[in-house]
């Protein structure tokens, strides 16, 4: 029944925070990225663009988010949404030295 | 022991390659009666094989090569165990050139044709066979 009261306001709110989150994109160039920390808010997305003529991977272990986007070529992106606050680091499986440390805010 | 030192000190400069060629290896006095692996033995690219290993195959192979890697947990396949595989030393080196996907295998297995540089995949294969089964196919 209330349904039809509360479809509007909610799917306001959905527009609305999908809105507000931002996407953060992150070069990768010259085996680093380019920027070494970043700060985002929970929701946002980070956006890992290949800046470099040949292949990189972008995984994380961390508490906050556990993932592998893959290997993928020069001019290709990847994309992750962190969806819990707190620390992640964000690396690379071809380039052990490629680090960016996330820090994920309410 | 001392000798022994001597003698190690001096074996590691010269595996760890030509490039790095260094004055130093001047300077050091040289016993004349040990038989220096040749750079091309199995024994140098074996023990460079096992360098290009832990620089970038432990993270999903494992300092072991068992396939337990601090990132295993992420893959479905598994990273393979290394030590049990049944596969050729040119299949080795196909995965580990182009990576798994145009193998019909993990995507997750990146390829290294870019990254290493022909001495260290042949390298690594070698210390992959020097681990490997003694019954696997060659
Ligand atoms: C990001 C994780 C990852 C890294 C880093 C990695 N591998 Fe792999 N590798 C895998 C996965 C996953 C498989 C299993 C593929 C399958 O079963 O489909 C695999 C399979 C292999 C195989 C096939 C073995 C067989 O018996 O079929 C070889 C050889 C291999 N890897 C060598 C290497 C070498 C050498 C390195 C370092 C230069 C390396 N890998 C780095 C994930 C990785
Ligand atoms: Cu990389």
């Amino acid at each position: 029944m209330l349904n039809k009261y509360l479809a509007f306001p909610l799917a306001f709110c959905a527009l609305v925070s999908s809105a507000l989150a931002a996407n953060h994109v992150v070069e990768q160039k010259g085996k680093a990225f380019s920027v070494k920390s970043l700060n985002v808010k929970v929701g946002d997305s980070v956006e890992f663009v290949n800046a470099d003529p040949f292949n990189h991977n972008v995984f994380s272990l961390s508490d906050i988010k556990t993932f592998d986007l893959g290997s993928y070529p020069q001019g290709q992106s990847k994309k992750v949404v962190f969806d819990k606050a707190g620390q992640a680091e964000v690396e690379c499986a071809i380039h052990p030295d490629m680090i960016l440390k996330v820090e994920v805010s309410e | 022991m001392k000798r022994h030192g001597v003698r190690a000190a001096a074996v590691s400069l010269m595996l760890l390659g030509a490039a790095t060629a260094s004055p130093m290896a001047a300077a050091v006095d040289l016993p004349s009666d040990v038989d220096f692996p040749h750079r091309d033995s199995p024994e140098a690219r074996v023990y460079r094989g096992s360098i290009v290993f832990s620089n970038y195959c432990v993270l999903c192979h494992g300092q072991n090569a068992d396939g337990k890697g601090r990132a295993a947990k992420l893959y479905t396949p598994p990273p393979a165990n290394l030590r049990k595989s049944d596969k050729t030393d040119e299949y080795k080196e196909l995965i580990i050139r182009r990576g798994g996907a145009p193998m019909a295998r993990s995507e997750f297995m990146p390829p290294w044709g870019a990254e290493l540089t022909e001495e260290q995949i042949s390298d690594v294969v070698s210390f992959l066979r020097s681990i490997a089964p003694e019954d696997a196919p060659r």
